[in-house]
């Protein structure tokens, strides 16, 4: 779940609020949980803290000094990436750009191809990188074994071609051609 | 069931928990889906379940108890177990593994282990992912990895929770200076309940927030080094408590065991505050009960459990007697 005020990072920060049995609940990130702190719109987290042991349950029971304050915070903000939104683009699934921004949440798997350059800025403020190093699913192992067979291959024919041995360059053409295509098929 | 069994590190750590968000290429997320679709996804999955060790079951064809006590038992999450329309669950016959089909993801697969052991939930949930990925066509994207619905999963998909006791850095008020380091490293820390609950009874839970740009691996080694220094930090604190804290912690353990063991009556708010007393004793040393019992009478306490596993208590009242019992069957055999 995203942060209900910057609607960038991911909440982690839970704040309870009873007044009189009317019970509101915050999900925040660090950051935006930090900075309400600071501005005094949140009792610290030392001031919210009764002993523990003496009611557990009491720790995160922290009011708003200023309510009014913060519901501006939480509805005003912008969005993900904000403003520059292209509302036209639109993926097969009928997701726009601008109901993706706002809602923070894909239509499909293809939305992360159709609004790729504009989700980056997204997925990098969430996890510090933009690019997977993790496991691969079966179905593409060999596809990423053929591509980086074709690395090796270009460079190999670079080389050739530095030392002008054309006949062996020639033979790492067909090689990578062959490659290439069942790349293509394989898609 | 993982409750009620000892293990590693079982002073400090409650369980291991691993989820891996996966979904199926071609289909779209949430509301997007239709009917049919969701249809056609939960055939595709059970194929990649099939054999006698996996139970299905239709999630509508449960009461509102049954639903929330999976959850109480963190085998569902919280959200699986209020949206039941079209919805299944998929389990294992320990129910160490439990698979949620057409959660906020196609599917997310959940393994569960006691105390704290990271491998095993790992190796659980992964050979279930390995099917999965054998009988199914699994959206994927080189840039972003497993794709998922929301941003916040890309990459390897994979969710790794530690649930501690941590009432002396709870004390110490050290929770929140480890909030802000934790999240320096790309992990954050949670109440019991998932995301943006209330830390009752000084659980929390320990897990990876960033799941993009890093390896299954190093996810493990992160969590592993993070988690084995805050579990030694609290254990610190118990041994270095001084006597009077000691024999005060000592003499509460003993009247709250008098409670759970002689009361007719004691409702679920009364047992997350014994518990953490009582469990933070076990752990110093200064009673013998054993932890993973404290562990299950909590997790069975819970107001959806008693009921589900109660037939024909549904009242608050009736809910505080069946609790009073369960407090004996569990705990009774115990001297401390």
């Amino acid at each position: 779940m995203l942060c209900e005020k910057c609607k960038k990072n991911e909440a982690t920060f839970y704040y309870h609020e009873n007044v009189n049995g009317n019970e509101k609940n915050y999900r925040l990130c660090a950051d935006c949980a930090n900075e309400l702190e600071k501005s005094g719109e949140l009792k610290t987290w030392k001031e919210s803290v009764e002993d523990p042991f003496a009611g557990f349950g009491k720790l995160f029971t922290t009011p708003f000094k200023q309510m009014d304050k913060l519901f501006s915070g939480l509805f005003g903000a912008p969005a993900l990436t904000g403003g520059q939104a292209k509302s036209q683009k639109q993926c097969s699934c009928g997701m726009t750009l601008r109901d993706l921004l706002d809602g923070g949440m894909a239509g499909c798997p293809d939305c992360y191809t159709t609004f790729e350059e504009e989700l980056e800025p997204t997925v990098r403020r969430i996890h510090g990188r933009s690019s997977h190093e993790g496991r691969i699913p079966a179905k593409f192992r060999g596809k990423m074994d053929t591509k980086k067979k074709i690395e090796q291959l270009e460079k190999e024919r670079a080389e050739a071609v530095r030392l002008e041995n054309y006949e062996k360059a020639a033979e790492i053409r067909d090689q990578l051609n062959e490659l290439r295509k069942t790349l293509e098929e394989g898609a | 069931m993982w409750y009620g069994t000892k293990g590693n590190d079982s002073d400090v750590a409650i369980s291991t928990r691993v989820r891996i968000a996966r979904n199926l290429a071609g289909y779209p997320f949430g509301d997007r889906l239709d009917d049919a679709k969701k249809k056609e996804i939960i055939e595709k999955i059970d194929k990649a379940f099939k054999g006698k060790e996996w139970k299905y079951t239709d999630m509508s064809s449960l009461t509102e108890a049954q639903r929330q006590s999976l959850a109480d038992r963190h085998l569902i999450s919280r959200e699986f177990a209020g949206c039941p329309a079209g919805t299944q669950l998929i389990q294992n016959k320990d129910q160490d593994v439990n698979v949620m089909v057409l959660e906020e993801d196609h599917v997310r697969i959940q393994s569960i282990v006691p105390g704290f052991d990271i491998r095993s939930a790992m190796e659980k949930a992964e050979a279930a992912e390995a099917k999965l990925d054998e009988a199914c066509d699994i959206a994927y994207s080189e840039k972003y990895g497993y794709i998922t619905h929301c941003p916040t999963n890309l990459g390897t998909g994979i969710r790794i929770s530690v649930m501690l006791h941590l009432p002396a850095y709870t004390r110490a008020g050290g929770i929140k200076a480890l909030a802000l380091q934790l999240a320096k490293l790309g992990l954050t820390i949670r109440g019991a309940d998932g995301e943006g609950s209330d830390p009752s009874g000084n659980i929390y839970q320990i897990s990876n927030q960033v799941t993009l740009g890093v390896t299954e691996d190093e996810l493990v080694e992160r969590l592993s080094n993070v988690v084995g220094n805050i579990i030694k930090e609290e254990r610190s604190f118990h041994e270095k408590a001084g006597e009077e804290f000691r024999s005060d912690l000592r003499e509460n353990a003993r009247r709250n065991f008098g409670i759970l063991m002689f009361s007719e009556r004691i409702s679920s708010r009364e047992i997350t505050d014994m518990y953490s007393t009582l469990r933070l004793a076990a752990s110093s040393g200064l009673i013998k009960l054993p932890q993973e019992k404290l562990d299950e009478l909590l997790v069975r306490s819970m107001p959806s459990t008693v009921e589900a596993e109660h037939k024909g208590v549904t009242t608050p009242e009736a809910r505080d007697r069946a609790r009073a019992e369960l407090a004996r069957e569990i705990l009774g055999e115990s001297a401390i």
